[in-house]
């Protein structure tokens, strides 16, 4: 068997996807607008489908912040943050993360994902256990993978279910990590992190939320969904990225928990790799900023959240009870995702398809997300595309 | 318990989450005659543990194909 002979089966997929009159994971932004609109295909879109829920990603400060960063610090930092790469801004913004946080410990990785690989691999070895939602995103599953715990799945957001899973590790179970996310990223359901806690609380362990997709939208301060159930002081591990709400990217671990200085001198992915270029770390600063003084674009996100949560339920759409700036469209025919999808895009709206195995019921999905920077006028363009595509393909209320 | 047994209720289960009827054998595969996605064996196997009071760690399903071969982990962990 050839060392290519493997990807048979990638192969397989490239062809049916090349087969699609628009191949959906290989769409090309020519021109980026603004935070709300791009040139696909040639026309100007409207971006429904991104993680830019604050809009910060053409804000004035964040590219002046960005700008000067690279006139006086240069584009990169060509090293570890354990060697030359570790600059007074990595330390600055580091603290500041602390501040936000109201933790007395952070740590900024290069990535989200890098994230969550350093801080599990660094946390878990094959002696622990970890418990793991089954939605949790790659990241994390790879993280729990490569530490060498012993991994146990249990079901999407089912505290009953990580109880019994807890209940039957025994005595184990004290010294067990438990892994959830905040605001799930395909469906847009935030995890019952109260419930989750309680269970902890019942049988020990500690608990890692990752906040990818809810900093900046949830808490009084934009924390996320930990500070919105109140819970800062019951959870272990924050972890979380600059790459959606702030607009730039990276990773970061906030903790109570003074081992988390140790996570640097353990931790492969954090070591490893060079630190984050001294632009992004300014233009995250800036973003941070932004965030915690961000109630305005929280409201303007929530605002297009309802507003187009009350559109799909109206639609009668396939979308789960949450409303968030995050609404996943399921479809059981794969085909008719498709082609919804495509009529979207053709119509200057871009949404993300999701086909199986990636989405989480085994069916399709089509992903829409709103953010600060869409204009009401903007939001009511995809629900008139919405129900447009609704009517010709018979999906929901006008089937 | 007998391996037969566990693999006639682990097709059971399987038919009752997914409410139709089912023509497995010991021998089918999870993936590729139940016709499972990967995410919906992940949900399978949660009820496979609460069915049997087990918790089955990743590793023990990583040469997991058929429903021979679960029913034989299942059997393992339960005589732990």
């Amino acid at each position: 068997m050839s060392l290519f002979s493997k990807f048979d089966a990638a192969a397989a997929l490239e062809s049916t996807l090349s087969s699609m009159p628009v191949n959906p994971t290989s769409i090309v932004i020519s021109k980026v607008v603004s935070a709300s609109e791009a040139i696909v295909n040639g026309r100007t879109t409207i971006m429904a489908g991104t993680n830019n829920y604050l809009g910060l990603t053409f804000d004035a400060d964040c590219i002046a912040a960005g700008q000067a960063a690279l006139a006086e610090t240069g584009t990169g930092t060509t090293g570890s943050r354990m060697a030359n790469g570790t600059y007074k801004e990595h330390l600055q913004l580091e603290d500041e993360l602390a501040v936000f946080f109201d933790l007395p410990h952070a740590m900024v990785f290069s990535t989200g994902y890098s994230a969550n690989l350093g801080i599990l691999t660094a946390l878990l070895d094959t002696d622990d256990s970890v418990l793991l939602d089954s939605e949790g995103h790659a990241s994390l599953y790879d993280g729990c993978r490569m530490s060498g715990a012993k991994i146990y799945r249990f079901k999407h957001n089912d505290p009953e279910g990580l109880a019994k899973r807890l209940s039957r590790l025994g005595e184990k179970a004290k010294d067990a990590l438990i892994v959830v996310e905040g605001l799930y990223s395909v469906r847009g359901d935030c995890a019952p992190l109260k419930e989750f806690v309680d269970v902890k609380t019942q049988y020990g362990g500690m608990l890692l939320v990752d906040e990818a997709h809810s900093l900046g939208l949830y808490g009084e301060n934009g924390r996320g969904l930990v500070e919105e159930y109140d819970l800062m002081n019951d959870v272990d591990f924050i972890v979380g990225t600059f790459s959606k709400s702030l607009g730039s990217i990276g990773g970061f671990c906030v903790s109570k928990h003074p081992q988390l200085k140790l996570v640097r001198y353990a931790s492969r992915p954090y070591i490893f790799t060079a630190s984050p270029s001294p632009s992004v770390i300014a233009t995250t600063r800036e973003a941070l900023k932004k965030v915690q003084q961000g109630q305005g674009l929280r409201e303007k996100v929530w605002r297009n959240a309802k507003h187009l949560h009350e559109a799909f339920v109206e639609l009668e759409l396939d979308i789960g009870p949450t409303v968030s700036p995050v609404i996943g469209v399921s479809f059981q025919d794969r085909e008719k995702a498709f082609s919804c999808w495509q009529d979207l895009l053709s119509l200057g709206i871009y949404t993300n398809l999701i086909l199986p195995p990636a989405a989480p019921d085994g069916g399709s999905l089509i992903r829409c997300s709103v953010t600060a920077a869409h204009s009401e006028t903007q939001v009511d363009s995809i629900i008139s595309a919405f129900k447009k595509v609704c009517k010709e393909r018979n999906v929901g209320r006008l089937n | 318990m007998d391996k037969n047994v566990v693999v006639e209720k682990l097709i059971k289960l399987l038919e009752g989450s997914l409410g139709k009827p089912l023509v497995l054998s010991k021998d089918s595969t999870l993936l590729g005659d139940a016709g499972l996605e990967s995410i919906q064996v992940i949900e399978y196997l949660c009820e496979v543990e609460d069915a049997f009071d087990v918790v089955v760690d990743e590793e023990s399903l990583s040469h997991v194909s058929t429903f021979g071969d679960l029913a034989s982990v299942v059997e393992r962990i339960s005589s732990e």
